[in-house]
């Protein structure tokens, strides 16, 4: 059976205007630059990763941690080889350099937005637009950010599926957190969901293998709970 | 990014858990991770054990050569323990020669073994005065997942327990294993939240303020102990921590046996 | 110790046996190890090698950084215990060179300029050795870089050839590596280009050519079995349907 992995310079396609992401061309073909799966879309033949750092791209919507309360800047960890610098400009209010640990402290977890990417990879984050904030509660979890898009699924399906069928908050973020919140054993189900689509993210029909697992986690709670039930009667 | 910084959220998660008498991985508080101890991995060494506890796997070398005695003490066999934490292991681990970390743990495994008396060093004199064993436990940690000490000194007796000193190879006779007495075994608990948790994961290591590595030998007597990190632990607190030592270090000799 | 055999060549059989383009036998394990980011276990003959990448990642100290792409650090290391004669921890000159020219061995081929500012770490370390580590190592670290998801323009692959009773060798072992005329390293690339090249000893032009040829066929060989550890790890699983791995995830629906 023809495998749809790709090991760094196999050969794809002899078309070069065809070479998209995880590609790249040499001597009039296009090869592979990252050990992933291949994706021959209808114009672009690319790689996606299996294994990869989160790099920062403006406009993505990320979990951060923050490690450092600089002159004018909060440094927060973005799970990404650079950090991002939320400038105290960006913060919802106007406050003073002396308050911002008032405000963000070192271990403080936000939903931000990169704002800005420069050349030399300065990070530049923002927490002014709709749902930023300070995270309060919950969990976060952290996957491999190469597997993000299957926790996210095409048009964030996934994402509803696990919120609607489980019953929690969840958010994703670009860079392989995802925090979610709710009761004790909503948020356990969740995370177990979430590390089984790690574990099957190359895999197909990923949707009903979620679902089932969902359904299969379900009875053996509400098992558990009737013959919790039965023993309290006896 | 360094892993420094543990999300308040993270921390207080952990917390809560250890106030419900709970810990991430399901573990009771003086529960160990499942461990694995295989022996002769290292053809080129004496002696050799790949210990995995958990996450953390610790690869233990003995090189035995013959050599001079310390002019001190001319009639007993040197034993020479070091250990590596080598960068492939953590994030946090850095190139370049042993520091405290790597030296606290070379010390303290090195106390457990010695303190026990679990070698007869004078069996390891060869002509006195000129000629002992040398014994040299080299502990490598490949992968930091928690608790390096506990893995590192596990790994150490099982090397020491399947090595041999090979006399003839130097024209001193017949080969012959290292003379051991005792089975030390090293037990760490972590103080968090007021209570005690044995064999820390890597997250409960990074949140706990103090730890206390105690090495007891077969019939329960201490030949080690070491107290590392910052906070402060109370009198009870440590009565506690050897009790639990003693009684995890009988199940995790068993093991030895096997070997 | 003076254990110099006679003769290396019998009938066409070396010492172990093995033809005289034959490699010894190799075992990989992908991803061993939990912290790294890419990470790979390589059993060659009686070599064992560990290989570990982490990156990219932050570069200290700032100074060393380089403003437009990553830099690639390489370090080659044997355990104490890895030989007969324990070695004493820490570099030695000859593991400080042999660390330079396995990272003079992938720079061409790691998209570096992917990632500014950063390191990509290769980590390699030996816990058992047996003539030829440090091409092991190079074979094994390409595929934790792999593993890292790097990008690259390929693998690199490694091999040695050497010269041993006046016959040109492929996979020097111990004896061979001690005793032979000429060991000669060798690291290539896809389209025979080459990465890494040293040579120790003596050999005519003829026979350089010779032992060229020959290392091509060995990198070509250890490049299959290489290639095939990347398909295995993912080998029972079913490739995903494309289209269900979109880039563009929509985290405003949320």
């Amino acid at each position: 059976m023809e495998r749809n992995i790709a090991v760094p310079g196999d050969v794809l396609s002899d078309n070069i205007r065809a070479s998209g992401s995880g590609t790249y061309i040499h001597e009039g073909k296009v090869c592979a630059s990252v050990y992933g799966l291949v994706n021959k879309g209808e114009r672009y033949i690319s790689v996606i990763p299996l294994a990869g750092k989160y790099i920062p791209q403006a406009s993505d919507r990320v979990i951060g941690i923050v490690t450092e309360t600089a002159y004018s800047n909060w440094i927060v960890d973005i799970n990404s080889p650079y950090e991002g610098l939320l400038h105290i400009s960006q913060y919802p209010r106007r406050i003073e350099t002396e308050d911002m640990s008032r405000y963000l402290k070192v271990g403080d977890c936000i939903l931000t937005m990169v704002k800005d990417v420069d050349a030399g990879m300065k990070v530049e984050l923002t927490l002014k637009e709709k749902e930023l904030r300070r995270l309060y509660d919950g969990r976060i979890v952290t996957i491999s950010p190469t597997k993000m898009p299957r926790v996210i699924g095409r048009n964030g399906s996934m994402v509803r599926l696990l919120k609607s069928e489980i019953g929690c908050g969840m958010f994703v973020g670009q860079n392989g957190r995802i925090w979610i919140n709710g009761s004790e054993d909503r948020i356990e189900l969740a995370i177990q969901a979430i590390r089984y689509i790690e574990a099957y993210a190359h895999t197909q029909g990923l949707t009903d293998r979620v679902q089932a697992f969902l359904k299969a986690k379900e009875k053996t709670r509400y098992s558990r709970i009737h013959e919790s039930r039965n023993s309290e009667e006896w | 990014m360094s892993n420094d910084v543990m999300a308040e959220i993270q921390r207080d998660y952990l917390f809560n858990l250890v106030l419900k008498g709970e810990r991430a991985d399901g573990r009771a508080f003086d529960e160990f991770r499942e461990m694995s101890i295989e022996t002769n991995v290292i053809g080129a060494a004496e002696g050799s054990a790949l210990v995995k506890l958990g996450d953390t796997q610790v690869l233990v070398g003995i090189k035995t050569q013959p050599g001079e005695p310390f002019p001190d003490t001319p009639d007993v066999g040197v034993i020479i323990t070091n250990a590596e934490l080598i960068p492939m292991a953590s994030p946090e681990f850095e190139a370049g020669p042993p520091r405290e970390g790597a030296i606290e743990i070379a010390r303290v495994v090195d106390r457990g073994i010695r303190e026990s008396k679990s070698i007869d060093l004078k069996k390891l004199c060869i002509t006195e005065g000129e000629k002992v064993w040398i014994i040299f436990i080299d502990i490598h940690v490949l992968n930091n997942g928690g608790n390096i000490i506990d893995a590192a000194s596990a790994g150490s007796i099982a090397a020491l327990l399947t090595a041999t000193l090979p006399a003839a190879r130097y024209d001193l006779g017949e080969d012959s294993q290292i003379p051991m007495r005792d089975i030390p075994v090293a037990v760490t608990a972590i103080e968090f939240g007021g209570e005690l948790l044995l064999d820390p994961s890597l997250d409960e290591e990074q949140i706990a303020g103090t730890s206390l590595t105690v090495i007891t030998n077969t019939d329960g007597s201490i030949s080690g102990m070491q107290k590392s990190g910052a906070e402060p632990l109370t009198v009870d607190q440590v009565i506690r921590v050897v009790d639990m030592a003693k009684t995890a270090a009988a199940e995790i000799r068993k093991k030895f046996l096997e070997v | 110790m003076s254990d110099k055999p006679e003769h290396f060549i019998i009938d066409g059989k070396r010492l172990d046996g093995r033809n005289l383009d034959e490699l010894r036998p190799i075992k990989i394990e992908m991803s061993p190890l939990d912290r790294a980011d890419g990470s790979c276990y390589l059993e060659w003959g009686n070599n064992k090698i560990m290989a570990a990448v982490y990156g990219p990642r932050e570069l200290h100290p700032r100074h060393r950084q380089n403003m437009t792409r990553s830099v690639v650090q390489y370090r080659y290391n044997m355990a104490s215990f890895s030989v007969d004669e324990r070695i004493r921890p820490g570099p030695s000159r000859r593991s400080v060179e042999i660390s330079k020219v396995s990272r003079e061995a992938f720079e061409p081929v790691v998209f570096t300029k992917f990632f500014p500012r950063t390191a990509i770490d290769v980590f390699i370390e030996v816990l058992q050795a047996d003539a030829g580590t440090r091409t092991a190592g190079i074979n094994a670290a390409s595929l934790a870089l792999a593993d890292a998801g790097i990008p690259m323009r390929g693998l690199v692959s490694a091999c040695a050839v050497g010269k041993v009773d006046g016959r040109i060798v492929l996979d020097l072992m111990k004896e061979e590596d001690n005793y032979g005329e000429a060991d000669m390293p060798v690291a290539m690339i896809a389209g025979g280009r080459i990465t890494l090249l040293q040579m120790d000893g003596r050999l005519t032009t003829e026979e350089f050519y010779e032992a060229l040829k020959l290392a091509k066929t060995g990198c070509d060989k250890v490049y299959e079995l290489q290639r095939q550890a990347l398909l295995e790890k993912y080998g029972d699983e079913h490739p995903v349907d494309a289209e269900d791995v979109s880039l563009e995830g929509d985290t405003d629906e949320q």
